[in-house]
């Protein structure tokens, strides 16, 4: 029994003068809207939050009575950053598990309600508290910006190879409307804003957003009932690593996509990630961590991912364009609402509704990568039309 | 039109009962690992194997080298009355160490570890050159 996407809806990112629950509803009625589809259709309901800068502390009961799900789960869950792709994976199991047919993974994060230093001391707990923050202050762009030292100690990895991902990120941005950066920016501009955590500057660093997704989910007897022309989950990899940092064995790249990725790969068959995808949405939430996914996908040999960007492979004609919506760094990063927006965007994309951000299509498959932590959590789906 | 909420504060109290050995160490300039006998090691040091036996604390002494290192200057809420701190990663033997510098460590450097409070009255780990 397949599973596929017949719905997405997403709402603008950004800060977002509206509840968490009012948010959620842009992004549930615009993908009930898409999939032809009413509540009363919907059987199970997962909402994604991480929830810890918000005041509804348990936001899935607020969400779903606002979006008329009451009685249909809900399902609440969280894997930091990739909590919405741990919501897809709930609602795709529970159809594959024959229990329902049709679900709705929802994905919603409030981040603008507090200030930036209660912001970082939440980002900052991403980890482990007791034996990390506790003692050194780590906050969430410091995780990466150790891994950044590492890299460039290592492979020689530049500041403004960093800087092109951002300007990658902001010029696709730009082209998409639901995204919270609307200018362009240059290399210059990068290296000149602000140091947040050495070797990280402000504009390496994904905004601080609120966002909301979603997807609806169905079987593929539903999908044959109905007529949906869906986007099909081909094949999905999952890992995760240890929540100290300091029990890792190295920091040039993230364990945990290796293996989400190599498990993903394997079951769907896929050789080379270059020759079987159109496209990649990858993990961008720090500019680092787009160049450790580009080699810990696959994409290239680890140590050369700052040639990568450098030499416009993940650009549009590239060997694989990655991140052609903006990306986290463009568009924005609401964790709970990323791994389902990447859902929203690779759908477009396959569907050929990308506008100016549209790919060339020859495969009709692409992947995302969603990641929680600094490698905490991870995610690999495959997606074919 | 915006509204506050009403505050909520927490503040937590961690009982550090099993890792004590850890804790006043730091107060008395030492650093506890522990092991275990089926050969693995943990730091963060912690009583319990994964194996299911009991671990024994060991101290780390001896150079580290430096793997990974940061310097915040966007800092968190708890942290105001730090000026821009500096996080390193160093190995020592099969473990490895977070701690604090005072001096401009880069990756590779061979450090050493001591103790000392922080500003905020807080013992912790600090390395210095060689």
């Amino acid at each position: 029994m397949k599973v596929g996407i017949v719905g997405v809806g997403c709402s603008k990112f950004g800060q977002r003068d509206v509840t968490i629950q009012e948010l959620a509803f842009e992004a549930v009625s615009e993908a009930l809207k898409d999939a032809n589809l009413s509540q009363e259709d919907v059987e199970l309901s997962v909402v994604g939050c991480v929830g810890t800068r918000g005041y509804e502390l348990m936001p899935a009961v607020v969400v779903n009575e606002y979006c008329g799900f009451a009685g249909k789960g809900p399902l609440r869950v969280e894997a930091a950053c990739a909590t919405g792709s741990a919501a897809i994976y709930s609602a795709y199991s529970s159809i594959k598990a024959g229990i329902v047919d049709i679900a709705i993974a929802i994905g919603v994060e409030k981040m603008t309600e507090v200030d930036t230093a209660t912001s970082a001391a939440i980002g900052g707990r991403a980890g482990n508290y007791l034996w990390e923050h506790h003692f050194y202050g780590t906050t969430f762009p410091a995780y990466y910006a150790m891994h950044a030292t590492a890299h460039m100690a290592r492979f020689g990895t530049t500041e403004k190879q960093m800087a092109m991902v951002a300007v990658k990120a902001h010029r696709n941005a730009m082209k998409n409307s639901k995204a919270h950066f609307q200018k362009e920016i240059v290399v210059e501009d990068v290296l000149n804003s602000r140091i947040i955590a050495y070797p990280l500057k402000l504009y390496d660093c994904s905004p601080i957003s609120d966002g909301a997704s979603a997807a609806i989910l169905a079987s593929e007897k539903m999908i044959t009932e109905h007529g949906w022309d869906p986007i099909w989950i081909e094949s999905i990899g999952f890992s995760s690593d240890t929540s100290n940092m300091t029990m890792r064995e190295d920091f040039v790249g993230l364990k945990a996509t290796k293996l989400a990725a190599e498990m993903a790969y394997k079951r769907a068959k896929i050789e080379d990630p270059l020759k079987s995808f159109d496209f990649a949405t990858v993990h961008d939430c720090f500019t680092i961590a787009e160049i450790m996914a580009y080699e810990d996908l696959g994409f290239c040999r680890k140590g050369e991912g700052g040639k990568f960007i450098e030499n416009g492979e993940s650009d549009f004609g590239g060997k694989i364009p990655v991140n052609t919506f903006g990306g986290l760094k463009g568009k924005g990063h609401p964790l709970a609402a990323t791994g389902i927006a990447m859902v929203y965007e690779v759908t477009k994309q396959l569907r050929e509704e990308a506008g100016k951000l549209q790919v060339d299509l020859k495969h009709y498959k692409a992947l995302t990568h969603n990641v929680g932590g600094t490698g905490h959590f991870c995610w690999v789906f495959i997606f074919g039309r | 039109m915006i509204i506050e909420s009403r505050e909520l504060r927490l503040k937590h109290r961690i009982p550090v009962v099993k890792t004590e050995k850890f804790w006043k160490g730091l107060e008395g300039g030492r650093v506890y690992k522990t092991i275990c006998k089926c050969g693995r090691s943990y730091y963060p040091p912690r009583a319990d194997c994964i194996c299911g036996n009991q671990t024994e604390w060991v101290e780390i002494t001896g150079k580290g080298v430096v793997e990974c290192f940061t310097v915040v200057y966007s800092m968190p809420s708890g942290y105001e009355w730090s000026k821009p701190y500096r996080i390193v990663v160093a190995r020592f033997g099969d473990v490895r160490v977070m701690g604090w510098s005072e001096e401009d460590v880069f990756v590779g450097d061979e450090v050493s570890l001591y103790t000392a409070k922080d500003g905020s009255g807080i013992w912790k780990i600090w390395f210095r050159k060689g």
